[in-house]
């Protein structure tokens, strides 16, 4: 944090702009009415308005921004250190959800491919053990991945403790019900 | 139905309502134990640094959903447990505060300042009795203060408000919550723009989902779940890994400091600390009832009432707030307990939450149905039962049972809970977030939720690092439906009169209010800029 810091101008700038944005771009192009219709001879409220209004307080929020509180004391700002940290939590997440949709029906293919039996994983998505090998193997490195990133290094105990994790999470969300789908079960 | 007809039926809903097994030939409801349990779990949660009472609500509710269904039998058994998961919380809080000096939950921070001075005296014991006594009196004020207003509130709402007005309310309070949360009216006002943004993408009553791009995921709206999750829950867990992160850790010992002296809780000490309790209890209850402001406020105004009146009759020998007093744990506990009941006014009465618990229990009853919290909930009809009605004097029994937990086993309990202070933060965290993923998908079974969730959640972090509150977002997200349904509705009600919300004398006031507390706040924010 910094009194000398810029961010609450910088980031009025941006909210005044996308207000601006809102407005007369994105709201008039992708809405099909505007503020107020005409519809069989009743007037009503159109579909423009309302997000109309949430422009609105973006704009007297970034108005608010530039011209009062711009020397505002304390003003956090964003570091290059947020945008790599956040840059390496999305890349984890990105890894680790890649994994959990695309291992179960790799690991079917596999087995098809071995066993000659025509398997697809959309029919087994509800079958033990096929249901959880995208849970288990994404939500380990999910879990390994964000530990490793904030002890420096990937540990086995790491490793462990999420396994154990993901373990108790089936038991919680899944064992119990005949109703409830793990990720990515239920829309692969 | 009289209304004493309607309190009736509301404590049989609860006592009397599916069976879940019988105890000594007693029948025992499934809300009972639904009750106990939350109770239970939240004083877990709010003991864990890292973890508190609405993420264990947000991974809750799918699951209670789930075993319980879509049906009105549903509502007191979910509802009660998350009501026992925010009771249990608050005092859960109060434990590594005292035991650590790390409060469990934000609103616990204060409670260090004298909390950990104790137990470094060897008074450990003796603190958490004393944050225990003074958080059930707050609550227990609380909760008798929203059984006496919020069926009124709502009452003068239905009878002098019509549809002009009560937009003209929603937008005061959008307005009021934006203005007060997190100390700068402009940063409040952007994050509740962008909640409202949010909502609206995808809905609307033309044919064309609005502000879609002409795409099919966001043709479908946000879930609910996924922007209220992702901003609140998985937008915090970025920013604890964060400055985590920076910190590398640095591992220290936990030193074992052993208890001296008497640890009871006398009842002349009682007698002390009452005045204390009973000052904060009613700072407490004053800020819960305003949408929004939260318990932190409310523990922070406690402390500094009670700090003043110490040092007014303090004898001269006397210890200093901050170095270990029990009034100072007393005046901050029945603060901040004491805000957890009346911030369910606005809900119950008007349908506004005021904070993430709130927020919580509105999203069980939109999920479940059935129950509309609100002013119409409070219609006392006397032809035919209205069944939201004993739902709300369910919910208040429910407030009850768990104020009676509170004070027989939440002590005991809350003690035995020094133990959660160990399980390491980094390591919790990811779980949290794993575990947040999972229940948003097991409601919505698609991998986009997941990826909205996300999104939501890296909104959140960069408002956290920009020290933008999400909570006007939340707030913003959930009343932003209720909102332009009520303007349309108004709209078509006054004849299409453009000028409806400034025709009628209250309308126009709501509206002035509106306007006057954000320039009020931005002048104020200007003033203390310029001071420091």
């Amino acid at each position: 944090m910094s009194s000398r810091s810029k961010s609450n101008l910088y980031l009025g700038f941006c909210c005044l702009g996308f207000s601006l944005l809102l407005l007369f771009v994105w709201i008039p192009l992708d809405t099909e009415t505007g503020w107020i219709e005409k519809v069989r001879r009743q007037i009503t409220i159109g579909d423009s308005l309302a997000p109309s209004v949430a422009a609105l307080f973006l704009l007297v929020g970034g108005a608010i921004l530039t011209l009062i509180e711009r020397k505002a004391p304390g003003q956090p700002k964003l570091t290059g250190a947020n945008m790599r940290f956040i840059g390496s939590v999305l890349l984890i997440l990105f890894f680790s959800l890649t994994i959990m949709r695309y291992c179960g029906p790799l690991a079917v293919a596999i087995t098809s491919a071995f066993t000659g039996d025509e398997l697809e994983y959309r029919l087994l998505r509800d079958t033990a053990p096929w249901k959880y090998i995208g849970y288990i193997c994404g939500g380990i490195v999910l879990i390994a991945g964000l530990i490793a990133l904030i002890e420096g290094r990937m540990t086995g105990r790491a490793v462990l403790i999420s396994a154990l994790a993901v373990l108790v999470l089936i038991a919680i969300y899944d064992l119990p019900f005949d109703d409830l789908l793990l990720p990515p079960n239920g829309d692969v | 139905m009289g209304v004493l007809d309607y309190i009736w039926l509301g404590i049989l809903s609860v006592f009397q309502g599916p069976e879940l097994f019988s105890l000594f030939g007693l029948p025992v409801s499934v809300t009972l134990v639904m009750i106990l349990c939350g109770f239970l779990l939240g004083i877990a949660v709010g003991a864990t640094p890292g973890l508190a009472g609405p993420i264990a609500m947000a991974i809750a509710l799918p699951i209670l959903i789930s075993v319980f269904g879509y049906h009105q039998d549903a509502l007191l058994p979910v509802m009660g447990f998350l009501i026992g998961i925010m009771k249990g919380a608050t005092i859960g809080g109060a434990v590594p505060a005292i035991l650590f000096n790390t409060p469990g939950t934000p609103d616990a921070y204060m409670t260090t300042l004298d909390g950990y001075p104790m137990t470094q005296k060897g008074q450990a014991k003796k603190a958490l009795r004393v944050a225990h006594f003074s958080s059930a009196s707050g609550d227990t004020f609380s909760d008798i203060v929203l059984i006496v207003c919020a069926p009124f509130l709502a009452l003068l709402v239905e009878a002098y408000l019509d549809l002009p007005e009560k937009t003209a309310l929603l937008i005061l309070s959008l307005s009021f919550i934006s203005a007060v949360i997190g100390g700068s009216p402009a940063k409040g006002l952007i994050s509740a723009g962008l909640g409202l943004l949010a909502v609206y993408i995808g809905t609307g009553e033309d044919f064309y989902p609005r502000l879609s791009l002409g795409t099919s995921q966001l043709s479908q709206g946000f879930p609910i779940a996924t922007a209220v999750l992702g901003v609140l829950i998985i937008g915090s867990v970025f920013k604890g890994l964060e400055e985590l992160w920076h910190e590398k850790r640095q591992s220290g010992q936990i030193s074992v400091i052993k208890d001296k002296g008497d640890q009871r809780l006398r009842f002349a000490e009682i007698r002390r600390l009452f005045p204390f309790i009973a000052r904060s209890a009613v700072i407490g209850t004053a800020i819960g009832a305003l949408p929004g402001i939260g318990s932190t406020l409310a523990a922070t105004l406690g402390y500094t009432v009670g700090k003043g009146r110490y040092q007014r009759l303090k004898a001269e020998d006397d210890p200093e707030f901050g170095t270990g007093v029990p009034e100072g744990i007393a005046a901050t506990e029945a603060a901040n307990s004491s805000v957890s009941g009346a911030n369910l006014i606005p809900v119950l009465s008007l349908g506004i939450p005021g904070n993430a618990a709130a927020v919580f229990l509105i999203l069980a009853a939109e999920s479940i149905g059935g129950f509309n919290p609100g002013p119409s909930v409070f219609r006392f009809t006397a032809d035919t039962v209205n069944p939201e009605l004993v739902v709300a004097f369910g919910l208040f029994t429910a407030m009850f049972i768990a104020n009676g937990l509170n004070w027989t086993i939440g002590g005991v309990f809350m003690r035995s809970m020094g133990v959660m202070i160990r399980i390491p933060k980094h390591i919790l965290l990811p779980i949290v977030l794993l575990l947040t993923l999972t229940a948003i998908y097991v409601q919505e079974t698609r991998m986009a939720a997941i990826w909205f969730a996300l999104a939501f959640g890296v909104l959140g972090y960069f408002m956290r690092a920009l020290a933008i509150s999400p909570l006007p977002f939340v707030i913003a997200f959930i009343l932003g439906g209720k909102l332009e349904e009520s303007a349309r509705q108004a709209f078509a009600a006054t004849g299409g009169d453009a000028f409806f919300l400034f025709t009628s004398p209250v309308a126009l006031v709501f509206m002035l209010m509106s306007v006057g507390v954000v320039v009020f706040t931005a002048i104020r924010s200007k003033g203390s800029e310029q001071s420091s």
